[in-house]
């Protein structure tokens, strides 16, 4: 952890090693913009995972989501010509309208009374974000990542991230100024990029 | 407003975490498209962000992918974002990711593809299903795809998927206002030639035969589409002799209630 990089400067690079640069993912996604279902079915088995467990991190609600992940899938077969592999990765894509549109869900009204309620009757459980479903060594190196920041960085983070939250909201449920909230998730997020070693 | 340098790059992590709201999210949105460091940096809490998302998953529920895989196939895909200002607005800066949907747009069920082209051959081309050979049957499936894409294309067209009893998913688009449905399927087993799938509109009262399924092929039955639908009817699929019969005689293998 001593190595890690000062948050001052956000533009410059990380000298890491890219992380799994997902070529084949980026390469099967350009083959599904162009009507590929063959290459639709590997895409829908790499990515069905994580999208439908990052919708159940934000969204808790099995059937809900379940609904948003079809919508999300379903989503990214329509949408694939949209995938600029200059501008990121695959995943990284995919991943992106899965985590939005599970937002979306949770921020629309309803969801919203619901888990005000909720969340007042049982205060969110932060630890619940470091023990991961599965133990795959993915997960292990975000989690080994996480504790290496400060707790308000890994609050501020785990809560807007997985918990959906938008950050005045994490600021309330963290009783802290809005301003360092922004800072936190900024520097939090600039120390778990440098210790995920991701390429940008 | 302006936000100065420092502000808007302590804003790029709640922007890649999605945590900015409305009228700040835009702001910053307009600002990352004149700022390229910014959107590098946004790009770095993306990824950052994906291994968040890795690190979550988890085996979604049986059924997902052949829902999911039965709906692509008979969803058009968007064509690509051109190059130029359009494109680029109509994408979220450094994500390439669609615009955020502006509300309004029912979240349970998935829209159908809206951007069928206006010619019914490129319906048939989209739905995978037609083959032709002589020209009558080219002038038969034009107006047959045309009433197709006329139900995929409408602007409440809605998707509804279940599995069957007998093994599959049943897939029905059903557009309330033309009171026509489609209905597709894809891993039904086949069925022994004195036997055919028949579909039935299901009133309170009476089933309504709504035609025979063309038998499987690649896995898939090419779309079926029925017309009459009313508001409180569901859709089934027997199995019946050759030629089909005119009131369900087995137990539906499938029962889906049509979205409102």
């Amino acid at each position: 952890m001593g190595s890690f990089r000062s948050a001052s400067d956000p533009a410059e690079r990380s000298d890491a090693e890219p992380t799994r640069g997902d070529s084949e993912l980026d390469t099967l996604l350009t083959m599904v913009a162009r009507g590929d279902q063959g290459a639709f079915e590997t895409v829908y088995d790499r990515l069905a995972r994580p999208v439908y467990g990052l919708i159940r991190r934000v969204v808790r609600d099995p059937a809900q989501s379940e609904e948003v992940a079809q919508e999300v899938l379903l989503e990214v077969w329509r949408t694939a010509s949209r995938f600029d592999p200059a501008r990121g990765s695959a995943a990284t894509w995919a991943l992106t309208i899965a985590h939005r549109r599970a937002i979306d869900r949770v921020r629309s009204e309803t969801a919203a009374t619901e888990r005000e309620q909720r969340s007042a009757a049982s205060p969110v459980a932060v630890d619940e974000v470091a023990e991961t479903v599965e133990a795959t060594l993915e997960a292990e190196r975000v989690r080994r990542c996480l504790d290496g920041l400060t707790q308000l960085q890994r609050e501020s983070i785990t809560l807007a991230y997985y918990g959906g939250y938008s950050y005045p909201q994490v600021a309330a449920l963290l009783g802290t100024a809005l301003g360092t909230i922004k800072t936190r998730i900024r520097d939090g997020l600039t120390r778990l990029r440098d210790c995920l070693g991701v390429s940008w | 407003m302006r936000l100065s340098r420092r502000q808007t790059h302590e804003l790029a992590g709640a922007y890649a975490l999605d945590a900015l709201d409305g009228a700040e999210r835009d702001r910053f949105e307009r600002h990352l498209r004149r700022c390229p460091a910014c959107e590098r940096t946004v790009r770095g809490f993306a990824q950052t962000a994906t291994a968040l998302a890795m690190a979550a998953a988890v085996e979604p529920p049986p059924g997902l992918r052949e829902r999911v895989l039965t709906a692509a196939s008979v969803t058009r895909q968007a064509p690509p974002a051109l190059a130029g200002r359009h494109g680029r607005a109509a994408t979220r800066p450094g994500s390439g990711v669609p615009g955020r949907s502006s509300g309004g747009r029912s979240p349970w069920v998935p829209r159908v593809a809206v951007a069928i082209g206006a010619a019914g051959m490129a319906a048939a081309v989209a739905l995978g299903a037609v083959q032709i050979s002589t020209q009558h049957q080219l002038n038969s499936a034009v107006a047959r795809e045309a009433q197709i894409a006329a139900v995929l294309t409408a602007p409440d067209a809605r998707i509804a998927t279940a599995p069957t009893s007998v093994g599959g998913t049943a897939v029905v688009v059903v557009s309330r206002t033309q009171q026509k449905m489609i209905f597709t399927s894809s891993g039904l087993p086949a069925l022994p030639s004195a036997k055919v799938y028949e579909l039935w509109l299901l009133g309170p009262r009476s089933a309504r035969p709504a035609g025979l399924l063309p038998p499987p092929s690649g896995g898939r039955t090419a779309p079926l589409l029925a017309s009459g639908v009313a508001a409180d009817d569901k859709v089934g699929v027997t199995v019946e002799p050759a030629g089909g019969t005119s009131s369900p005689t087995t137990t539906p293998i499938v029962v889906l209630t049509l979205p409102a």
